[in-house]
C-alpha cells in the first residue's frame, strides 16, 4: 500500500484529493496521514468527505477513517465504474474539485459517463466553471479526450445551489501535448457574471477595465445570470494560437468593484508579460493527464505550491520522469517522459 | 459508514433567521443557515419547530439550508404555540413533542441548538435536555466577528454530562472529599466500611429528602451523625429550617402525642395553651428521632401519615397542619424483631428503611481509635483552652490496650469520651503519663466486667466530674443516679420534683418542690436546668 504523509508542502485538502485520482486511475490502495496537518482546523472537512465518497462510487472503494476530523484515511479502490453519477457539495466546496478527483480515472473507464455537479461553480478558492470549460477543457479535446460540459446554474459563494453537467467518452491513448509557447493572442474577452446584484457593478468593473486594458467595445460582455444567491465574477479569456487561459476574479462585499477589475488586470498583465505557455492553475489541472499520456512538455510561470505537491504525490504512484528547468524567473519548463 | 446520524432540534428564529426575500439575505447572519454550513460540522437532519404558521421566510430560509448543505435534510414541526413566552405552554408543547420522538442513541447523536427561540423556548429546551427527556448536547452558534465578517461565525457544543469536564471533575470530588470529611468531623477514619458507608451517607443526604435509619450498637456515633447531615444539608443550601432532635424514650403519653405533634388550647386538662409541636419546628429542616423504638403506636401511626402526607393533626385541633421536613431516626434495637413482637408498625418501618445505615461500633472499628483519640483530644482543647497529649509511652500504652480484645468497648464512643476526659481531667502539665493510663485501663475493664453498661457513667455522665464522683459514697451515687433519671425524663425540674415528693408535698405547707431537689442536687454539685 502507499503511504502519503498529508502534511507535505502546504499541507492541504490538494494532496488527498490527487492522492484519490491517482488510486482510482492506477487501482492501487493508499493510506494518507496528517490529513491537511498545516490547516487551522486538520483533518477531513465536510468538502473533504464529499471527495472521497466521490471517489469511491466511481472506484468501487473500500474506505477507512471516513469522518469529520479524521486525519487518516485508507482508500481501497476495487472496480472503476464509468456511468451516471450525482455529486452534491455543500459549504464552501467547489464541484470544480470534485470534478478534478474523477475525471482522469473516468477517461479510463469500461463506458462513458455522465456527471451532475451540485454546489458552487465559481468559488474563489478552486478553478471557476468557466475556467474549466474554456481553458482545461480545449487542451483536454486536443490530447483526444471527448468531454463536453454544460452549463445549468451557477453556484456562487456563500449562497452555492449551482448545477453542471460533464459527460466523459472513455479515451485509453491520451496524446501528449508539447506547448513551450503560447503564439500570438487571437482572441481576447472579458465576461462579467452577475445574480442578484445591481448592474452598476458590472459598469463599473467594465469601465475600469476598459480604461486599464484599452481593449475595444465589443470585448466585455455582461451576462445576468440565475442563481440561488446573490454573485460577481468577472471571467478575461485569452485565445491564443496554441492555448487558451482564463484568469477570474471574484466580487465581495465590501470589495470596490474598481478593485476586482484591477486584480483581473494583474494576472493578465503577469501572463502577457511572461513567455509562458500556461498559468499556474492550468499547468497546474494539465499535469495530471499529461501524466496519463506518458509524455508531454509545456512552459508555465513558475510552479505553484499546488503543482509541486502534485509531482510528489505522482511520483509516489506512477514511475514517471517529470523534470522541471527554470528558464528565468517567470518561466519553468516541464517535461513529463515514461 | 459507521458513523452515527447527526440530529439537531431547534426553533426557527422568528428575528434571527428571517432575512427577507432579497439577496441582502445573504449578508445577515441566520443561526439556523450558519449551524448547516459548518466545514467541521455535518448535520444530517434538522429538526425545526416552528410557534405557529410556516411563513414564506421559512420556505426561503429552507431553500437557502439545502443549498450550503445538500447533505442536510430539513423537517418543519408546527407546535401551536400561542404565547411563546409562557414558560408553562412552551414546555408543555415541547414535553409533548420530544416524548412522542423517536429518539435512537445508537444510530443517532442529537444536538439541541438553543441559539434561536425565545429566551423561554431556550429555558425549555435546556430543561428538557438537562432531564435527559432529550439525550442530547447544547449547540449554540455565534455571529462572525467584525473583523471577519465573510465567516459563518462560530459554534460552540456544550455536553451537559459534566464528567466529560476533567476540571469541573476535580471540583466535584473535592466538594465530595469535604463533605465526606465533614461527616466524619474531620477525622481521617481508616476502616473500609465506616468508610464507605459515610460515602453512601454523604450521597444520600444531598440527593434524597426521604427518610435515613441509622442504626449502631449505643455511643455508636448516630446523633453526632445526624447533626452533621444536617449541617452538611444546611452548608449546600437543601435544609432551610433547623434540626430538631428529640429522643423517644423521654416521650410517655399524652406528652408523646403533644410534644411531636402539638395540641390546641384545651385538647385536654392542663392544655391551657396552644402548643406547635416538634413535627412542625422542623418545617423545612431535619427532624431526628432517636430511638424510635421506644415510640409509642399512636404516635407511630401519626408519624407515618407526617413522613407520607406532609400534614398532621395536632390533638384536638380539627384541622390538619403542614410540615416538609427530613426524617432521620435512630435504633439500637431491631425494628425487624419489635415489628414481630407487635411493638412497632410495618407499615412505619416500611417507609424508614428505605435508606438504612448500620454503623458498626468501636470494636469493629479498631483502626478509628486512634484518630478518634486525637479528636477528642483537639475538642477538650478547644473546650478547655489548653493543648493536652500523651506522653509516647503513654500513648503506646492506652493504643496497644484500646486495640486489644481486652477492649470490648461496651458503650462504644460514649466510653472512649469518657476515657479521653477522665485522663485529660488527671493530666499533669498537658501530659498524660503512663500511671494515668495504667489507672485508666483498669477503671474501664472494671467497669465493662459489671455488666449492664446502662447502669455506670451514663446518667451522670457531663453532669459531675469523675474527680467530683469518686469522692460520693456508693450510697449515695444509687440515689443521684434515680433522681437524675427522673429529671432528665421530666419536662421539667419542677415537675421531676412533683414525681420525687408525690407522698411528702401533700403533707408540706410550703410546696417548693424544685426548691427542694435543687438543694439535694446542689450537694452533689450537679446542675439541671429547667
Amino acid at each position: 500500500m502507499i503511504t502519503i504523509d498529508g502534511s507535505y508542502g502546504e499541507g492541504g485538502g490538494q494532496i488527498l484529493r490527487t492522492s484519490l485520482a491517482l488510486s482510482l486511475i492506477t487501482r492501487e490502495p493508499f493510506n494518507i496521514t496528517h490529513i491537511r496537518a498545516k490547516r487551522r482546523k486538520p483533518g477531513l472537512m465536510r468538502q473533504h468527505l464529499t471527495a472521497v465518497q466521490a471517489a469511491s462510487a466511481i472506484g468501487k472503494a473500500r474506505v477507512e477513517g471516513l469522518e469529520l476530523g479524521s486525519t487518516n484515511l485508507t482508500f481501497v479502490p476495487e472496480q472503476l465504474k464509468g456511468g451516471k453519477y450525482r455529486f452534491s457539495i455543500g459549504t464552501a466546496g467547489s464541484t470544480t474539485l470534485i470534478l478534478q478527483t474523477v475525471l482522469p480515472a473516468l477517461l479510463l473507464a469500461d463506458q462513458p459517463s455522465q456527471l451532475t455537479l451540485e454546489g458552487g461553480t465559481h468559488n474563489p478558492l478552486a478553478p471557476p466553471y468557466h475556467f474549466i470549460e474554456k481553458a482545461f477543457l480545449p487542451l483536454m479535446r486536443r490530447m483526444g479526450a471527448e468531454i463536453t460540459m454544460e452549463l445549468e446554474r451557477p453556484g456562487f459563494y456563500p449562497a452555492g445551489g449551482g448545477v453542471f453537467h460533464v459527460t466523459i467518452q472513455p479515451c485509453k491513448d491520451l496524446k501528449g501535448l508539447e506547448l513551450m509557447e503560447r503564439g500570438e493572442v487571437k482572441q481576447r474577452s472579458v465576461l462579467g457574471l452577475l445574480s442578484q446584484l445591481p448592474f452598476h457593478i458590472i459598469e463599473r468593473e467594465f469601465q475600469e477595465l476598459k480604461r486599464r486594458l484599452n481593449w475595444e467595445k465589443d470585448c466585455f460582455k455582461p451576462l445576468m445570470c440565475e442563481s440561488k444567491g446573490p454573485g460577481n465574477v468577472l471571467i478575461a479569456e485569452l485565445v491564443c494560437e496554441n492555448v487558451t487561459e482564463v484568469f477570474t476574479t471574484f466580487g465581495e462585499k465590501n470589495k470596490r468593484a474598481e478593485t476586482v477589475a484591477s486584480s483581473l488586470v494583474k494576472m493578465i498583465r503577469r501572463y502577457l508579460s511572461s513567455e509562458a505557455a500556461l498559468g499556474e492553475y492550468l499547468a497546474d489541472q494539465i499535469l495530471l493527464p499529461m501524466v496519463l499520456a506518458g509524455k508531454g512538455a509545456f512552459t508555465t510561470l513558475k510552479p505553484s505550491g499546488h503543482t509541486l505537491t502534485n509531482i510528489h504525490v505522482i511520483r509516489k504512484f506512477l514511475s514517471v520522469s517529470i523534470d522541471l528547468t527554470e528558464i528565468d524567473e517567470d518561466r519553468t519548463i516541464i517535461r513529463i517522459q515514461d | 459508514m459507521t458513523k452515527k446520524t447527526t440530529v439537531v432540534l431547534g426553533f426557527l428564529g422568528s428575528v434571527l433567521d428571517y432575512g427577507g426575500k432579497e439577496s441582502s439575505r445573504w449578508d445577515k447572519w441566520r443561526p439556523n443557515l450558519a449551524l448547516c454550513r459548518f466545514e467541521d460540522l455535518l448535520i444530517h437532519r434538522l429538526e425545526l419547530f416552528h410557534e405557529n404558521r410556516i411563513a414564506t421566510t421559512t420556505h426561503i430560509l429552507c431553500e437557502d439550508i439545502i443549498g450550503v448543505s445538500p447533505e442536510t435534510k430539513i423537517h418543519t414541526h408546527i407546535l401551536k404555540i400561542q404565547d411563546p413566552w409562557d414558560f408553562e405552554e412552551v414546555y408543555g408543547k415541547l414535553l409533548d413533542y420530544v416524548r412522542q420522538y423517536p429518539f435512537d442513541t445508537e444510530k443517532e447523536d442529537y444536538f439541541v441548538h438553543i441559539t434561536t427561540g425565545t429566551h423561554v423556548e431556550q429555558i425549555c429546551l435546556y430543561l428538557l435536555t438537562e432531564t435527559h427527556y432529550i439525550p442530547a448536547r447544547l449547540i449554540q452558534t455565534s455571529p462572525p466577528s467584525r473583523r471577519r465578517p465573510d465567516q459563518e461565525g462560530q459554534y460552540r457544543i456544550i455536553d451537559l454530562d459534566l464528567s466529560k469536564y476533567d476540571l469541573i471533575m476535580q471540583r466535584i470530588h473535592q466538594e465530595q472529599k469535604d463533605s465526606v470529611s465533614f461527616l466524619k468531623s474531620g477525622i481521617d477514619t481508616k476502616n473500609l466500611r465506616f468508610n464507605h458507608l459515610i460515602d453512601q451517607i454523604e450521597h444520600v443526604s444531598l440527593h434524597s429528602h426521604e427518610p435515613i435509619l441509622l442504626t449502631g450498637p449505643t455511643g455508636s456515633g448516630k446523633s453526632r451523625l445526624a447533626r452533621r447531615i444536617y449541617q452538611l444539608k444546611k452548608s449546600k443550601w437543601q435544609a432551610k429550617g433547623e434540626l430538631v432532635e428529640v429522643n423517644c424514650a423521654t416521650l410517655k403519653g399524652d406528652n408523646a402525642m403533644s410534644t411531636l405533634f402539638g395540641h390546641i388550647k384545651g385538647a385536654f386538662t392542663g392544655a391551657i395553651q396552644n402548643r406547635s409541636g416538634l413535627l412542625r419546628r422542623a418545617d423545612g429542616g431535619l427532624l431526628f428521632l432517636d430511638e424510635i423504638g421506644e415510640l409509642g403506636l399512636d404516635e407511630q401511626a401519626m408519624l407515618l401519615r407526617a413522613v407520607e402526607e406532609k400534614t398532621f393533626l395536632p390533638m384536638g385541633a380539627d384541622k390538619e397542619v403542614q410540615s416538609n421536613f427530613q426524617l432521620i431516626v435512630g435504633t439500637n434495637r431491631s425494628l425487624q424483631d419489635e415489628v414481630v413482637k407487635g411493638q412497632f408498625r410495618e407499615d412505619l418501618l416500611a417507609r424508614i428503611d428505605l435508606w438504612t445505615f448500620e454503623l458498626p461500633g468501636l470494636k469493629d472499628r479498631r483502626e478509628d481509635i486512634e484518630p478518634n483519640i486525637y479528636y477528642e483530644l483537639e475538642q477538650i482543647a478547644e473546650q478547655q483552652g489548653g493543648k493536652i497529649s500523651f506522653h509516647s509511652r503513654a500513648l503506646e500504652s492506652f493504643l496497644t490496650f484500646a486495640i486489644s480484645h481486652d477492649a470490648i468497648w461496651k458503650a462504644n464512643f460514649r466510653d472512649l469520651n469518657a476515657a479521653i476526659k477522665r485522663m485529660t481531667t488527671f493530666a499533669h502539665n498537658g501530659r498524660i503519663t503512663l500511671p494515668v493510663v495504667q489507672d485508666e485501663i483498669e477503671r474501664l475493664k472494671k467497669s465493662w466486667s459489671n455488666g449492664d453498661p446502662d447502669d455506670h457513667s451514663d446518667v451522670l455522665e457531663g453532669l459531675i466530674s469523675s474527680e467530683r464522683l469518686s469522692e460520693i459514697d456508693l450510697f449515695d451515687q444509687i440515689q443521684l443516679r434515680e433522681v437524675v433519671k427522673v429529671c432528665q425524663k421530666a419536662k421539667s425540674l419542677a415537675e421531676a420534683g412533683k414525681i420525687l415528693f408525690s407522698e411528702s408535698r401533700v403533707r408540706k405547707k410550703n410546696q417548693n418542690d424544685t426548691d427542694r431537689l435543687r438543694k439535694y442536687l446542689k450537694r452533689f454539685d450537679v446542675v439541671i436546668s429547667g
